[in-house]
């Protein structure tokens, strides 16, 4: 995978000796580095012209987070299913390019890749609250508005979040990745305590719409090194991509997936059809004029967005679930948002609630919840 | 002395026609990024059919993603026979378009629209009468059915609801679930 490299750096005026910023700037001496003032990219008239969020990614600002340091995931939406996923944004935008990525439209008026300066301080504000319900079970992920791992080389987070989160029994962090950005994690102890995931696609797809990711057979190679290091590992069939040749291109995807790694380590593995809002649609045709993504037989669905229409959709789940489920019964394989009609006609049975999902994923990994 | 009729440049045409119905810039773009035959050959539907900015629209996304799924190049698709037939039938204008936007929607969702139509045949066989209607979600996306019926009074009613029981017993509405559930 190619190293991230900006083609500016800017910093928040009062910044300039975190961390974070002088560990990147020691790794990129020649990109030229601007001082800026607090909420720069709020007061600043950026270019409408080409592709301006494109020329976000090449725009690498470190800032001092000031937002509440967790949140649920957004994937909670009514009338889906929800997995009780809480995130951590230390990361705004993402230096890899999928043709399908929901943050196009996201972060479309605010596309600086922005880098978090204050880290303790946010774990600080997550030690708060999870310290504060040691009878509660919490799955943490960092990968919701980047990558987990892409930007580690250059900015060391994983040294933070792995000790942060290797010393609290009741959470569970998942670093989610495409990239095979994994060698600053091997020297750090997890303790069963973080799970290191790969969204994966098909090898053809990963090549056509998975723009600056590692390659398939790299993110299973360092599948393999972490979990040889002694983390657990996930794996997201998310999103789930249906063109003419899905069943053949999914059938080895999965193959590989489970004889990459040992299966007793798996921690689980999502499904999750590919899902696109009208405008995320307009703007991958305007983006990506080639893409394969569009194609699918996707409708409307009661969310809003987009799907492969359901009883295709559920033939895939069912289909990919029977492949997973004859090599790895034992793995916890879950819907990522999904209808409760959806997940009955998947796996026959629907969850009770919210907290059953989020019960069967935390439950094997970590220890019971202390009474309080 | 009047200038000699030279045949504008396909791109001026297609112009000249974005101006004439009024198409939105973006539209007009898209449309005149296409290679040359497939550009000539949408200003030929869309002359024929008089395309307004909405339904070009829906022309441009259904044709793209068919050309990338299957490979294949615009011009062929709209000289295929499917979408010819509608096109050329001695019909009026709205029919037309009506015509070859459900041939164009067979090709960009094969299979749902396979789905429909058995669906729409398992229905017909139940053979339930005027006054019994079934209809599905939009797209078939969910898993209920509507069931709606018409009565004038209590015999009419009591009709209806036998019918109906009757197809639940010898198990033919049974059948009508199980394919919502087929792709």
């Amino acid at each position: 995978m190619e190293p991230y490299r900006p083609h500016e750096i800017l910093i928040e005026q009062g910044e300039e000796n975190a961390a974070v910023v002088r560990r990147a700037l020691a790794q990129l001496p020649d990109v030229p580095v601007r001082i800026v003032e607090r909420e720069w990219e709020r007061h600043t008239k950026l270019s409408s012209e080409g592709d301006p969020f494109a020329a976000g990614k090449r725009r690498l600002l470190f800032t001092r987070q000031r937002a509440p340091a967790l949140h649920y995931c957004p994937a909670g939406t009514p009338g889906l299913v929800c997995c009780n996923y809480l995130v951590i944004s230390l990361i705004s935008n993402c230096p890899m390019d999928c043709s399908y990525c929901f943050l196009q439209e996201y972060l479309a008026n605010n596309p600086t890749l922005k880098v978090c300066t204050n880290v303790e301080e946010v774990l600080a504000a997550v030690a708060a609250v999870v310290d504060r319900h040691p009878q509660r079970h919490f799955r943490v992920g960092t990968g919701e508005l980047s990558d987990s791992l892409a930007l580690d080389p250059l900015l060391g987070f994983s040294r933070n979040l792995v000790p942060f989160f290797a010393a609290r029994p009741n959470v569970l962090l998942e670093l989610k990745t495409k990239s095979d950005c994994v060698d600053e994690l091997l020297y750090l102890d997890p303790k069963d305590r973080v799970v290191v995931s790969w969204s994966l696609t098909p090898p053809d797809i990963v090549d056509s719409e998975e723009h600056r990711t590692a390659p398939f057979a790299a993110r299973l190679e360092a599948a393999r090194r972490v979990q040889a290091a002694g983390y657990k590992v996930g794996f997201h069939l998310d999103p789930l991509i249906e063109y003419p040749d899905w069943e053949a291109g999914y059938r080895e995807t999965v193959a590989r997936m489970l004889a990459a790694v040992e299966l007793r380590r798996i921690a689980w593995i999502s499904l999750g059809s590919l899902r696109l809002t009208p405008a995320l649609r307009t703007t991958i045709r305007r983006r990506f004029p080639h893409t394969r993504v569009l194609s699918g037989e996707q409708v409307p669905c009661i969310d809003g967005k987009w799907r492969t229409f359901q009883a295709l959709r559920v033939h895939m789940y069912r289909t990919i679930r029977g492949w997973i489920q004859e090599a790895a019964p034992q793995v916890p394989l879950y819907l990522c948002m999904e209808t409760a009609a959806v997940w009955a006609k998947v796996f026959g049975h629907t969850p009770a609630c919210d907290r059953d999902v989020a019960r069967v994923l935390t439950g094997p990994h970590l220890s019971p919840p202390v009474a309080g | 002395m009047t200038q000699p009729d030279i045949p504008c440049a396909l791109s001026e045409r297609v112009a000249a026609y974005a101006r004439e119905r009024r198409l939105s810039p973006p539209t007009l773009a898209r449309w005149q990024a296409w290679p040359e035959e497939d550009k000539a050959a949408l200003l030929v539907l869309a002359r024929e059919l008089q395309l307004n900015e909405n339904h070009l629209r829906d022309f441009l996304d259904w044709l793209e993603e068919i050309a990338v799924r299957d490979r294949c190049r615009v011009a062929d698709l709209l000289t295929a026979p499917a979408i010819q037939q509608p096109l050329t039938a001695h019909t009026a204008r709205s029919e037309k378009l009506k015509g070859v936007k459900e041939a164009l929607r067979k090709i960009r969702y094969p299979r749902l629209s396979r789905l429909e139509a058995d669906l729409r045949a398992a229905v017909k066989a139940l053979d339930l009468g005027r006054q019994v209607r079934i209809s599905f979600p939009p797209a078939l996306e969910g898993d209920a059915i509507t069931v709606t019926l018409t009565a004038r009074n209590v015999r009419e009613l009591a009709d209806c609801l036998t019918r109906l029981h009757q197809r639940i017993e010898d198990g033919r509405m049974q059948k009508v679930f199980d394919l919502l559930d087929q792709a």
